[in-house]
């Protein structure tokens, strides 16, 4: 059979076209690959205290001039209870990327992991 | 074989081609943040090639907006400084020399209360005095939280003329001409210092003083910062915005507020009812100028929607107001900026 050797094929495109996706899933993917996990930066007093994963489950407190419950849950983080007289970190809500969670009479600041695209939030 | 060859040259093309993309191999993004200024939080983003490299310019911008915090401060002495306290409590009796940059604040604060037509106003002070100790006293004790008493309000409303802040120029000093009357620039200090700073700080930084935010140029790669609008109700963003230079700031009723009889009050009051606003839930505004940007915020939280749009006009910023039923509308310029 005479064949010519650089004729195009169905099964290349098909190749082609699955290194394509390969690569273009890689390229969205490498940003999160590289990471080393999803955590949550606990600090105080601009002290980096604690690293949490967001993976885990978990209820700790961060005690300073108050005490923050927080609590993590289903891949997000909050505060769920303080006993500061603002409560404004409770009411930041459940958080799982971009910004931080913030208990200024308590002076704590929980950063989250970056989403990638927000580089600074607005309150 | 040779196919074989082929595509895993394609591929490794493809890969090199997107990590090029990815980061500017030398240049590190770091962040750094502060609690100790002007009773919120301070942030800020940039680009250096060590953290050490970018230690020393946050503590830089951190130590010139600390002393912006300490003139601006109503509620604190500072040993050797004459600060807008010391003007409060001088009031009736003399001026107060003070640093240039109390004056040209002020200066500032009088043209925006022209121009907004009394809706910023920082001589109202003593209004302010009353709301922010109701506020005080409901967060201690919540179970007897209660609004200012409204003759006392009535009673402060009769001290806040501008034009009873004298300010000297020439000689660098302001006097308070009421005893009664009591600055206080909450509505712009934040703003304006972050403007001042921003001035003098290196390029290709983004800086947030309590939502003030103001950038000194694009990344060092081109692209835009990315500014997360926060959702009154907690949570994710409500909107992501695109910002390479100017400010960001917003006015919201969820920001600083008390609870009385299941009511919410927050911290932003209209000079005609010396009431909280009600016609909103936020305001954004974007703006070149981050002091006007801060001001702006407040007036327009306090106006209606087309009278704000020509105070918008005329400074030529643009702004989202969210409605109390959570309705967003948008200024011309503004939906060129968002990105979801």
């Amino acid at each position: 059979m005479k064949r010519d050797v650089l004729k195009f094929r169905k099964s290349d495109l098909l190749a082609a076209a699955l290194v394509l996706l390969a690569a273009l899933l890689t390229c969205a993917l490498l940003p999160r690959l590289m990471q080393t996990g999803e955590f949550a930066s606990v600090y105080q007093d601009g002290r980096l205290i604690r690293r949490v994963p967001l993976t885990v489950d978990q209820t700790f407190s961060v005690t300073g001039d108050y005490t923050n419950t927080v609590t993590v849950k289903d891949g997000k983080i909050a505060v769920t209870v303080s006993d500061c007289p603002t409560n404004d970190c409770v009411h930041q809500g459940w958080r799982s990327s971009g910004g931080a969670i913030i208990c200024l009479p308590n002076r704590v600041e929980i950063r989250l992991p970056s989403d990638g695209t927000v580089d600074i939030s607005v309150p | 074989m040779r196919r074989v060859r082929c595509l895993l040259l394609a591929a490794v093309l493809l890969l090199t081609g997107c990590a090029v993309q990815v980061q500017e191999p030398s240049l590190t993004r770091y962040e750094a943040s502060f609690l100790s200024l002007f009773d919120t939080v301070t942030t800020m983003v940039g680009f250096a090639s060590s953290e050490d490299e970018f230690r020393a310019v946050a503590q830089q911008i951190h130590d010139d907006l600390e002393e912006y915090h300490q003139l601006y401060d109503i509620y604190h002495d500072y040993p050797g400084i004459n600060n807008l306290k010391t003007v409060n409590d001088m009031a009736g009796a003399a001026p107060v020399q003070v640093d240039r940059r109390i004056v040209d604040l002020l200066l500032l604060c009088k043209d925006m209360e022209q121009e907004t037509g009394g809706m910023v106003n920082v001589a109202m002070g003593s209004v302010l005095q009353l709301w922010h100790e109701a506020r005080m006293d409901a967060l201690a004790d919540p179970a007897h939280a209660r609004l200012p008493d409204q003759q006392l309000l009535q009673q402060a409303a009769e001290h806040t003329d501008l034009d009873k802040v004298i300010v000297d120029e020439e000689h660098s000093t302001v006097f308070l001409s009421d005893p009664q009357m009591r600055l206080d620039v909450g509505a712009v200090a934040k703003g304006y210092a972050v403007r001042q700073v921003c001035s003098n700080a290196p390029k290709g930084l983004l800086i947030s003083v309590g939502g003030n935010v103001c950038s000194t140029g694009e990344k060092p790669d081109g692209t835009p910062w990315v500014v997360g609008l926060e959702n009154p109700d907690g949570g994710n963003y409500l909107h992501t915005i695109y910002h390479t230079i100017g400010a960001v700031v917003t006015s919201g009723d969820y920001q600083r507020y008390f609870i009385a009889d299941g009511k919410a009050y927050h911290h932003i009051i209209d000079p005609d009812t010396l009431m909280p606003g009600t016609n909103w839930r936020a305001v954004s505004i974007l703006c070149e100028d981050s002091a006007l940007a801060d001001a702006l915020s407040t007036a327009l939280f306090l106006l209606p929607r087309a009278e704000g749009q020509k105070l918008l006009d005329r400074f030529e910023a643009s702004a989202m107001w969210v409605a109390l039923d959570g309705s967003e509308y948008f200024s011309p310029g503004f939906e060129e900026r968002l990105k979801t």
